[in-house]
């Protein structure tokens, strides 16, 4: 299958802190790749070595074969890589819709001077972007409601409406970063379908973080498990689930011990 | 009555009681009262003491207030008379004693002789005696504490008034707007013509105006449409954008030499046809803010902020310098600037000019408008309420930037090729900090981000003053204060910015609804 993304040793350095620790990630075309790991493991700053935030001390990040490390965030979200962020960040005094169609910019064609003299072919293109961003409300479940001040929105809104402002970008990549925090159980369980819907609907690969392992579990192809910024394992989820350094790391040393004595006995009872 | 009640009604009377004394120590008392006696119709010679009874007025005025505010302390109690009666009487008396010891004093200073205009130059012997109602110290005093009591206690009566019929007034209302609304609002407002009748009748205002309303008003409302082309462009820098540049004189002074110096006799004896040099002055200053923008497009908030800030003082020196003396004539600044000619013809007396800059702004609001509703103005916002965010979300915020800057600087460079033509001088003490500040002022008085916020704005900040005229020497005092009321009262601005409706409803037979509509969440 072709790799769409694919980072190689990617270190990170804040001063004397390695928040990623030469991280190796290879995701698939069209596959639901999540990274977990405890909070502090590095998770949002490989993240941010990915869409451009940051640019890594070591290593490369490839999307399609393309170097893209150091290169600007806004050519990043051209080339197809768009995310969401973990504490919501919408354009806040803007309506929903506008916060779509600022999503449609990398593919905009007419400037300032088109703007200005509203020619036939600029008002096609405006016209275009307000029904597909319509499009997109919709899509995410919220039609009717882009009139309304992203602000005004309520929480699990706003969730919604950054991931329609990322579709918009037409990305190829889609980073999500948390997106059920905050969700109750309802919420998560129809934020994980929706996801796989993107997936499947729109054929865009998914990397995720995520602390709700049941969403993890169930939608992912591929899991990455962060620790103090190393890469501790990686597999589908019946390995990771098996795997006794990602206990350590979720639980502490001892409860690995426990864990692997508890599956013995299970498997002496059997 | 609670102590708490007693505390806040005494606290009212207070500020009240200090306020009376402020404005008689700095002789407002006097200028308000003749204002009054004026607005009644009555003569008052300049240098003139105005009546006693304009004084009672001003003073009954504030008291009502004292007593209106000290009764209404919480906005969720009904009101009983007895309760109010018990405030407001508190409040007055209050603030009339404290107004009573302050009247002792200065009457007691003045009748012993002492000249209180060596230290207050408003406390001339008259205007005490005016504060004393013109009689002895005493029975002044005495007559002030009882006015303010007896009016805080009316101020009292009228809030419980108002509360007990607001019910009424709001019905009555209602009623008014509904039956406006279905006889002739609602089909006014859906009809097209209207909006076409209303622009003839603004349209038709602008070209009778300032053939009638003489020289003066000419000028001061050139200079308020100058300032509405200043602030539409900064508003596109600061409002839009987000860029707080605080030099943005530096474009209106790189506008105003650019026409002034292809135009003048002197120093460079360029005699260039008005309306070319008045495209270069606005291309120069719009090039100027790319050459500008260039350096500064990394830094944000404060930092961009004090390096504009130098910017537009080191253009001022610059043009004031020795250095460039025999290019800009230093100092002296340009004279013998270019007026408008069409066909031949001159166009330079006051109703010449105040056309042409109504022409300019309705360009430029035009312009402003296309350019805030296009993708480019939702961009601008974009960039404005988050940065990094806009440009991870695919914005290329230099570009951005950078044609906010040179667009903003057009404006600005228009408004001061304008200015220079219509002064027929410009120098560079025209340039000063002080004008970007007032524009600054202006857009966010007006509302950041808002076309008619800056029309609002440029007519509060530069017409009012001029209105204010009457005020004399009080003019900036009460000037300023209007501001920080409206700061305080709406600090969104005089026409805040709405965004747009724009959303188009979707056909639900053949779209995926993946995700189930609710807007679920707690907010």
């Amino acid at each position: 299958m072709k790799t769409v993304l694919e980072a190689r040793q990617v270190s990170k350095i804040f001063g004397g802190l390695v928040a990623v620790n030469k991280v190796d990630l290879v995701v698939p075309e069209g596959a639901i790749a999540s990274i977990i790991g405890p909070n502090g493991a590095g998770k949002t700053t490989l993240f941010n070595c990915i869409s451009g935030f940051y640019t890594p001390e070591l290593g490369d990040v490839l999307f399609n074969g393309r170097k893209i490390q150091g290169m600007l965030t806004d050519k990043v979200a051209a080339m197809g890589i768009a995310r969401t962020y973990q504490n919501i960040r919408l354009f806040k005094n803007m309506s929903a819709v506008e916060n779509v169609m600022v999503g449609f910019e990398p593919h905009l064609k007419h400037g300032w001077m088109k703007a200005m003299l509203k020619t036939p072919d600029y008002q096609k293109e405006q016209k275009h972007i307000i029904n597909e961003a319509s499009r997109l409300l919709h899509y995410v479940g919220l039609a009717g409601l882009g009139d309304n001040l992203a602000l005004n929105l309520p929480y699990g809104a706003q969730r919604r409406l950054e991931i329609a402002r990322a579709l918009a970008n037409q990305p190829k990549l889609l980073l999500l970063d948390e997106p059920t925090a905050g969700m109750n159980p309802q919420e998560t369980d129809a934020m994980k379908d929706f996801i796989r819907h993107i997936r499947d609907d729109l054929e865009i690969t998914i990397i995720l973080i995520e602390h709700d392992m049941r969403v993890v579990m169930n939608i992912s192809d591929q899991i990455s498990v962060l620790d103090y910024g190393q890469k501790i394992a990686e597999g589908n989820p019946k390995e990771i689930q098996a795997n006794p350094r990602v206990i350590e790391a979720y639980l502490g040393p001892g409860a690995a011990a426990l864990s692997e004595k508890y599956r013995r006995e299970k498997t002496h009872d059997a | 009555m609670n102590k708490q009640s007693i505390q806040k009604s005494a606290a009212s009377g207070l500020v009240f009681g200090i306020i009376v004394i402020f404005f008689a120590l700095i002789g407002f008392t006097v200028v308000f009262s003749g204002l009054i006696q004026k607005a009644l119709g009555q003569s008052l010679g300049v240098g003139q003491i105005p009546s006693i009874s304009s004084f009672l007025i001003f003073l009954g005025l504030l008291g009502i207030w004292n007593g209106w505010r000290a009764s209404r302390q919480d906005k969720h109690e009904t009101l009983s008379v007895k309760k109010v009666l018990g405030r407001s009487a508190i409040a007055g008396l209050v603030a009339g004693v404290l107004v009573m010891v302050y009247a002792l004093i200065v009457g007691a200073l003045n009748n012993s002789g002492i000249n209180l205009r060596t230290y207050l130059s408003q406390l001339s012997s008259e205007s005490v005696r005016f504060f004393l109602f013109n009689q002895t110290i005493v029975v002044g005093g005495l007559i002030h504490v009882f006015y303010s009591t007896l009016m805080a206690v009316i101020g009292g009566f009228l809030a419980v008034a108002s509360e007990r019929s607001r019910e009424r007034v709001k019905s009555t209302r209602e009623s008014i707007q509904k039956w406006s609304q279905d006889r002739w609002l609602g089909k006014l407002q859906g009809n097209p013509y209207v909006s076409y009748v209303l622009m003839g009748v603004v349209l038709l205002l602008l070209v009778l105006l300032p053939r009638t309303w003489g020289a003066y008003w000419n000028y001061v409302m050139g200079t308020v449409g100058i300032y509405v082309l200043l602030g539409l462009g900064l508003n596109i820098i600061v409002g839009l954008s987000g860029q707080l540049v605080l030099g943005y004189v530096a474009f209106f002074a790189i506008g105003a030499y650019t026409f002034a110096l292809t135009t003048s006799p002197e120093p460079h004896n360029l005699v260039w046809n008005f309306w070319i040099a008045l495209g270069v002055a606005v291309l120069a200053a719009a090039l100027s803010g790319i050459l500008i923008g260039l350096p500064i497009m990394r830094l944000r908030g404060d930092y961009l902020a004090i390096v504009t800030l130098g910017f537009g003082e080191i253009i001022r020196i610059l043009l004031r310098s020795d250095i460039l003396k025999d290019f800009t004539m230093g100092p002296r600044g340009v004279r013998n600037i270019a007026g408008p000619t069409l066909f031949g013809r001159s166009f330079t007396t006051d109703v010449d000019f105040m056309y042409l800059i109504i022409l300019a702004v309705l360009l430029s609001i035009f312009l402003a408008r296309r350019w805030q509703e296009s993708s480019i103005g939702r961009a601008w916002l974009a960039i404005s309420q988050d940065e990094t965010v806009a440009q991870a979300t695919g914005v290329d915020t230099q570009k951005y930037k950078l044609l906010a800057l040179s667009l903003g600087a057009a404006f600005a460079g228009l408004g001061g090729a304008l200015f220079a033509s219509r002064n027929q001088f410009t120098g560079p003490e025209d340039h000063a900090l002080m004008v970007s500040i007032n524009v600054l002022v202006l857009v966010i008085v007006g509302g950041m981000g808002s076309i008619p916020g800056v029309v609002l704005g440029a007519f509060a900040l530069k017409g009012l003053p001029e209105i204010l005229r009457e005020l004399e020497s009080y003019r900036l005092l009460v000037f300023g204060a209007l501001l920080v009321v409206m700061m305080i009262i709406r600090p969104e601005g005089l026409w805040p910015a709405r965004r747009p409706k724009l959303e188009v409803p979707v056909e639900q037979d053949h779209e995926p609804v993946p995700l189930p509509a609710t807007a679920g969440g707690e907010k």
